[in-house]
């Protein structure tokens, strides 16, 4: 016997005698849960995709991890949860390869959402063929009330455009009824694609409730210079002004106005408003401004969940992260309930239990959150939710925002 | 009396544009180096200037006294230790061109990685200067102002400087022709290392200057490079003055168009005037050839 066939034999009988156990153990109790995820690392979305998305995705799995990991009832064995992370450079073609890649060939366990519209429309289809539930828990779009029941594998979590701004014309519609306003309102949006569906679905509300819109215009997205449309928008006098934007444009616009002392009672900008660098540059200015989305402030453990977010991260998280933490409480609690890895069991937990998370209450219905936060508001220097009105944790409205200050 | 403040904005808007493209008009016009990892200067201007309002309570731009030193020498590295060995090596100016704009696209990544992984992807904003300045009725922000008169203050600067100092006239000998120059005693490598330091230099103090009025984060760079890569053609390489001149040109068309058609089509006019430039005058508005 040489010496290279006593290695392979010696290799053989180490693997006969262990082999069989590894499958044994591994059909007992998975020993980690395995998640995986492509996402913007780099390119045009990486800002986005990292504050509001992966940063929540490695927080969960710290948390989870730190109290044990996830329960599986079924072998009576909490397992800790492996992230496996791809970057999808921003583009939607290395997205869906990568989650291929990560179903076929890593065969993780579960999948989790990049982050846009867009991304998260592309791969919705890909997860849904696998059979992979996923709450995609960044995307608006108007399309989504006819595809969201076709992919039962594919969840929403975010408010969509028709009721994100149809309680922006109630709010008007109201105040006008009390003789508070005149009903004027003017708007611009971004003509990027949830901009402008946000702008279609609230000119669409505004003419239900009978509003004048005296000034409607759209601007490319990476303007320069809003000071032309807000003069033209502060020239027809509106009670409110609605601008269905982006961060570099929410930023823009507010200081803006505040240059050219354009300052109406009701005031709303919709992406990055909640953010902490909008409070961070505008300050005690911020209190009034309406925005896209919200949050429960008093939800169950979201104290911590701040608390948690700051530790990692040393920054405050936003309403958005926010939505994007409840929905992993979601996953955590449709696999605790089902108690082991069955994404066809889990897949059905998600689509009919209520959750209890720190963005709220959690329902799908039709694979669509039955009952997001549509509107919300700083008030005294924090985020509130306060539409939809019956929500749990919705706070009143706040009126008139009070004027720019220098 | 709107359309005057509309018209008064693009100029500022213009200057701004001239302000972010006068560096690489160095750093491409002189020294002959498309760097594509020029916003990433930008950026850490940006962030520079975010860093010293927000972490140390001084003025934003007292940043400039760390950055614009860091920048020039950083840049300088860049040429010396990266980019002159390509220059070494290649047979000509096409085969230069290509691995120039391989090298830099690979920078921008390392820059903006390091920018990602230390200063993290989430958006960054300040206030300074928030404020109007009357002028013929108009509202100008303050700002903005200043950059708009960085810009013309820089343009200048430079325009007189290569005009009538020996190094200058030196780096405009080496903007036409590199090799000529060197016969008669330039030193190309060494002149054209400091145009692009200087051109390093120059972009952090324009990041500095428009982080002011934008909101930003570690990936806004490339977007930066490309508006000042536009500027500089639609100029003229190499030529200072040409650089202010497109500048004010496209910030103008682009908010009195924006304003007299429609605010949506701002980019289309701004792209279409800068098409129509490249078939009327492809070397640049500005250029003598």
């Amino acid at each position: 016997m040489d010496r290279r066939t006593f290695v392979k034999g010696s290799a053989a009988v180490v693997g006969a005698t262990t082999l069989p156990q590894r499958v044994y153990a591994q059909a007992a109790a998975p020993d980690k849960l395995r998640v995986g995820y492509a996402i913007a690392l780099s390119g045009p979305f990486a800002p986005g995709a990292q504050s509001t998305s992966w940063s929540q995705y490695k927080l969960w799995q710290k948390t989870v991890n730190d109290a044990g990991g996830i329960m599986l009832k079924k072998y009576n064995k909490k397992v800790p949860i492996e992230l496996i992370d791809y970057d999808d450079k921003s583009q939607p073609d290395e997205l869906v390869r990568l989650v291929e890649r990560l179903i076929l060939n890593d065969k993780v366990d579960l999948v989790l959402g990049p982050w846009g519209t867009h991304m998260n429309l592309a791969v919705a289809p890909v997860v849904n063929k696998h059979e992979y539930p996923v709450i995609f828990t960044t995307a608006a779009a108007a399309g989504l009330y006819d595809l969201a029941p076709k992919w039962p594998y594919a969840f929403w979590s975010l408010v969509q455009p028709n009721e994100a701004t149809a309680p922006l014309a109630e709010i008007v519609a109201d105040l006008k009824k009390d003789g508070k306003v005149k009903g004027r309102v003017a708007t611009i949006f971004s003509q990027l694609q949830l901009g402008v569906e946000l702008h279609t679905a609230f000119l669409a509300a505004c003419k239900k409730h009978n509003l004048e819109v005296t000034y409607s215009k759209g601007y490319p997205a990476g303007v320069s210079d809003l000071q032309p449309l807000l003069r033209e928008a502060m020239a027809t006098d509106p009670d409110g002004f609605f601008a269905f934007s982006y961060p570099p444009d929410t930023f823009m616009v507010t200081e803006q106005a505040k240059i050219v002392g354009f300052s109406p009672s009701i005031w709303y900008t919709a992406i990055g408003t909640p953010f902490p660098g909008f409070k961070g540059k505008f300050g005690d200015n911020v209190n009034g401004v309406l925005l896209y989305g919200g949050v429960d402030a008093g939800a169950p453990g979201i104290k911590e969940y701040y608390a948690a977010h700051k530790a990692m991260f040393n920054r405050d998280s936003e309403a958005g992260a926010v939505g994007v933490y409840g929905c992993l409480q979601v996953v955590q609690q449709a696999i605790e309930s089902v108690g082991e890895i069955d994404r066809k069991k889990i897949r059905d937990a998600m689509a009919s239990n209520s959750f209890k998370t720190v963005w709220g209450d959690i329902k799908f219905k039709d694979q669509r959150n039955e009952n997001p936060w549509a509107v919300g508001q700083w008030q005294n220097g924090e985020v509130v939710g306060i539409y939809p009105k019956g929500k749990s944790g919705a706070r009143p409205f706040v009126f008139p925002k009070p004027k720019w200050t220098a | 009396m709107i359309l005057l403040e509309v018209f008064l904005n693009g100029l500022i808007l213009g200057g701004m544009y001239a302000l972010i493209a006068l560096g690489l008009n160095l750093q491409y016009g002189v020294a002959r180096m498309l760097n594509l990892s020029y916003g990433e200067f930008f950026m850490a201007g940006a962030f520079g200037a975010y860093f010293a309002i927000t972490v140390y309570k001084i003025n934003p731009m007292l940043s400039m006294f760390l950055s614009v030193p860091g920048a020039f020498a950083l840049n300088w590295v860049v040429y010396r230790y990266l980019l002159v060995p390509l220059m070494r090596r290649a047979s000509n100016q096409d085969i230069l061109d290509a691995d120039v704009v391989l090298v830099t696209f690979g920078l921008l990544f390392v820059f903006q990685g390091l920018a990602l992984v230390n200063w993290g992807g989430e958006y960054r904003a300040y206030t300074h200067l928030a404020v109007p300045v009357k002028f013929l009725g108009a509202d100008l922000p303050l700002n903005r102002l200043m950059a708009f008169l960085a810009a013309c203050v820089l343009a200048c600067g430079l325009f007189f400087f290569m005009r009538s100092t020996r190094a200058g006239a030196a780096m405009r000998a080496i903007a036409i022709d590199p090799i000529a120059a060197g016969l008669v005693g330039v030193n190309v490598v060494q002149l054209s290392a400091v145009a692009f330091a200087i051109g390093g230099a120059m972009v952090v103090v324009s990041g500095a200057l428009v982080s002011t009025f934008i909101s930003f984060d570690a990936s806004i760079g490339v977007v930066y490079t490309l508006k000042a890569l536009i500027v500089v053609i639609m100029g003229g390489v190499g030529r200072m003055m040409g650089a202010l001149g497109a500048g004010l040109l496209l910030g103008v068309f682009e908010s009195v168009g924006g304003y007299l058609v429609d605010p949506g089509l701002t980019l289309a006019i701004n792209y279409g005037l800068f098409v129509l430039v490249l078939l009327i005058r492809p070397t640049g508005l500005f250029s003598r050839g």
